[in-house]
């Protein structure tokens, strides 16, 4: 078995012209005039079967040139790129481009699958299992120019999976359609991944790469800044964040929004209520009490069984504590309305003095995909009886 | 000797099944909503060969000089003027080819190669059989010549000249795209450039050099020496196919060298 994937000191270069002209004598005579630019430099890492690395850092850190590298689309500069096994990469990159508008979607399938390698006869087994689960049976055979955005992406996607490759790239493409099709990309994904598929994946949905991601690398400027178990690359990464936010001195608290939204058509679901209780006076209100509770209440369509999850955060700073339901392992209430509310105590709250803000979020029966969240919505100050310095109070044994 | 050229020949040869159903598509792109479908593919270099016909020979009755391989004028046009409107469609598509694909090269993990070598068959296909109804056509004015065997060699060696130089231009017209310009002029006055529309004695004494500055000049003697006289074509012709040959690997081969690493950023 060993390893699927394996990088050693990948490196890319980009030749910066001053213009085209200086590009095309650079050419013809073969001397540099570019400015070098590393877009990505020395990047090593390798991946088990099974494995998944979320890559992340700022805009233009270099993920998207790292994943094309790996994909096949870009040449590296320096280094090696190792695949082992049969090597089937799929790379869900931008989704939907390349179909033809004349022709329609059927034939835009069997050319598109033999453009990412999928044989004739294996397109013509795998047909009609794809155009069920991209659910354009009625328009197959329409042109491609009369399908909305969002068909021809769910197309794509369901085209590009339906080979289940060994080692799967994607770059922020989990947007995919509506709601409803964006869980059974997550879900396909998720499948793929028990299956012993490798991932690479590139997001800015923190959720998302908790959820799917065993290990991440942090690119800052092109270089490697950290490479480890998920959680400890995510949190440097966010101490690095809110540095670099905390000297744009933005003003935080414009986040906080989240006026009550309807049930929009083709929304899976919708958080319709966070409330938390004891709240007193003031702006924002004191906690009157020593027993936090939060509320949820949502509406989602169908008799899925949503999850919850709540977050508490110092209103300026560091995150403090998720909890969710389908972490905890219970479910929500069923109200008499057809609505669903989750509520959680924290009893005896063990945080110091201070200001909070409380996220609510609304997901799937699985846990995987985020229908609804409400950002930084609820905000409370705690006036904490420990007069000592600190963030919270730890379960503690004095011997 | 040319490697990185050669690397680009096998990731082709590999690719070759791809590149026929590129082809393929690429054929029914041009006509697709049109009725009458692949009709218009050769509709219009056989309507062209016709009006050349009807007016040059049937009409007006025009008659070439001595030096001409042939008398008609009408036969003389059609027989250079089909290899160049071909040449000059496939290196036009191919030149835009790279630029075309772009988002298709910057998506999948294929040959660039494959774009020019796909501009390049789809004219083969909708020329060739135009030109073999040219041979079958003028045979009775050579009497069925052996010379002929000689074609498919010269037809060969012109579709590598006419690959190589589609595939470099391309690589050009992605560095700067003001080569698109250019070489849309050149294509268009170059007919005046080479002997489709006179015989090389025609040209003023001096600047009958001017002629072999352009690709196209040794395959159409070469086809008018074989289609209408059915004589072997001579040895001016094949050395300069030849050179063109070899020169345009070299330079192919060195845009491919100095490109490679960057050709997908540039589209």
């Amino acid at each position: 078995m060993g390893q699927t994937l394996s990088v050693t000191g990948l490196s890319k270069l980009y030749k910066l012209y001053d213009s085209p002209r200086a590009r095309l004598r650079a050419l013809l005579t073969g001397r540099p005039t570019h400015r070098p630019h590393w877009a990505l430099r020395d990047v090593s890492f390798s991946l088990d079967r099974g494995q998944c690395l979320a890559v992340i850092g700022d805009n233009g850190a270099g993920k998207s040139t790292l994943l094309k590298l790996i994909a096949g689309t870009l040449q590296p500069t320096a280094g090696t790129i190792e695949r082992g096994g049969r090597g089937r990469v799929t790379a869900i990159l931008e989704l939907g481009a390349g179909f033809h508008p004349e022709f329609s979607g059927r034939d835009n399938l069997r050319f598109a699958g033999s453009l990412i390698g999928i044989a004739d006869e294996e397109i013509a087994r795998l047909e009609a299992e794809i155009i069920r689960f991209a659910e354009l049976e009625e328009s197959i055979d329409r042109p491609v120019k009369t399908y909305s955005s969002g068909m021809a992406m769910r197309l794509a996607f369901s085209l590009i999976t339906a080979v289940e490759p060994d080692i799967l790239i994607i770059d922020e493409a989990l947007a995919v359609g509506d709601q409803h099709f964006q869980k059974k990309c997550v879900e396909r994904i998720a499948s793929f991944r028990r299956n012993g598929c490798t991932i690479l994946f590139c997001s800015h949905s923190q959720y998302h790469i908790r959820q799917l991601c065993d290990a991440a690398l942090w690119l800052d400027g092109g270089n490697p800044r950290l490479l480890g178990p998920t959680e400890m690359v995510l949190a440097g990464y966010e101490a690095h964040v809110r540095t670099l936010d905390a000297r744009r001195a933005a003003p935080a608290a414009a986040a906080m929004t989240g006026a009550p939204k309807a049930l929009e058509p083709g929304r899976r679901g919708a958080i319709t209520s966070l409330t938390v209780t004891p709240l007193g006076e003031g702006e924002p209100p004191v906690l009157a009490g020593r027993d936090l509770t939060v509320s949820i209440t949502a509406s989602v369509s169908g008799d899925e069984r949503p999850n919850f999850g709540v977050m508490i955060e110092q209103a300026r700073g560091v995150g403090i504590t998720v909890v969710a339901t389908h972490i905890d392992g219970v479910t929500a209430r069923r109200n008499d309305d057809g609505t669903w509310t989750a509520t959680v105590t924290f009893p005896d709250l063990p945080l110091h003095s201070g200001e909070y803000v409380v996220s609510g979020y609304l997901a799937d029966s699985l846990g995987m995909v985020i229908y609804d969240e409400w950002h930084q919505y609820g905000r409370f100050v705690y006036a904490s009886p420990a007069r000592l310095p600190g963030l919270v109070t730890l379960k503690h044994v004095w011997s | 000797m040319l490697r990185a050229l050669n690397a680009e020949i096998a990731g082709l040869w590999r690719a070759r099944g791809l590149l026929a159903i590129m082809a393929r598509r690429e054929l029914a792109a041009r006509h697709a909503g049109s009725v009458l479908g692949v009709f218009w593919l050769y509709a219009q270099p056989l309507l062209t060969v016709a009006a050349y016909y009807l007016v040059f020979d049937v009409v007006f009755k025009l008659r070439l000089g001595e030096s001409a391989p042939t008398r008609a004028m009408g036969a003389y046009l059609i027989v250079g003027m089909v290899p160049w409107l071909a040449f000059t469609e496939s290196t036009g598509r191919g030149m835009m080819s790279l630029l075309e694909a772009g988002g298709l090269l910057q998506k999948n993990p294929l040959p660039p190669a494959l774009f020019p070598a796909r501009s390049l068959l789809t004219s083969a296909i909708t020329y060739l059989p135009l030109m073999l109804l040219l041979v079958a056509a003028y045979t009775p004015m050579h009497r069925g010549s052996a010379a002929l065997l000689l074609l498919p060699l010269l037809l060969l060696m012109m579709l590598v000249i006419w690959f190589l130089l589609a595939y470099a231009l391309a690589i050009l017209a992605a560095a700067l795209r003001d080569v698109v310009q250019v070489v849309g002029f050149i294509l268009s006055i170059g007919a005046f450039l080479s002997p489709v529309l006179f015989p090389p004695a025609m040209f003023p004494q001096g600047l009958a050099w001017v002629l072999w500055l352009n690709p196209m000049t040794p395959s159409v003697l070469g086809m008018q020496s074989l289609l209408l006289a059915g004589a072997a074509p001579g040895a001016d012709v094949w050395l300069a196919l030849a050179a063109w040959i070899i020169l345009l690997a070299v330079v192919l081969d060195r845009l491919v060298l100095r490109s490679r690493e960057q050709l997908v950023d540039w589209l």
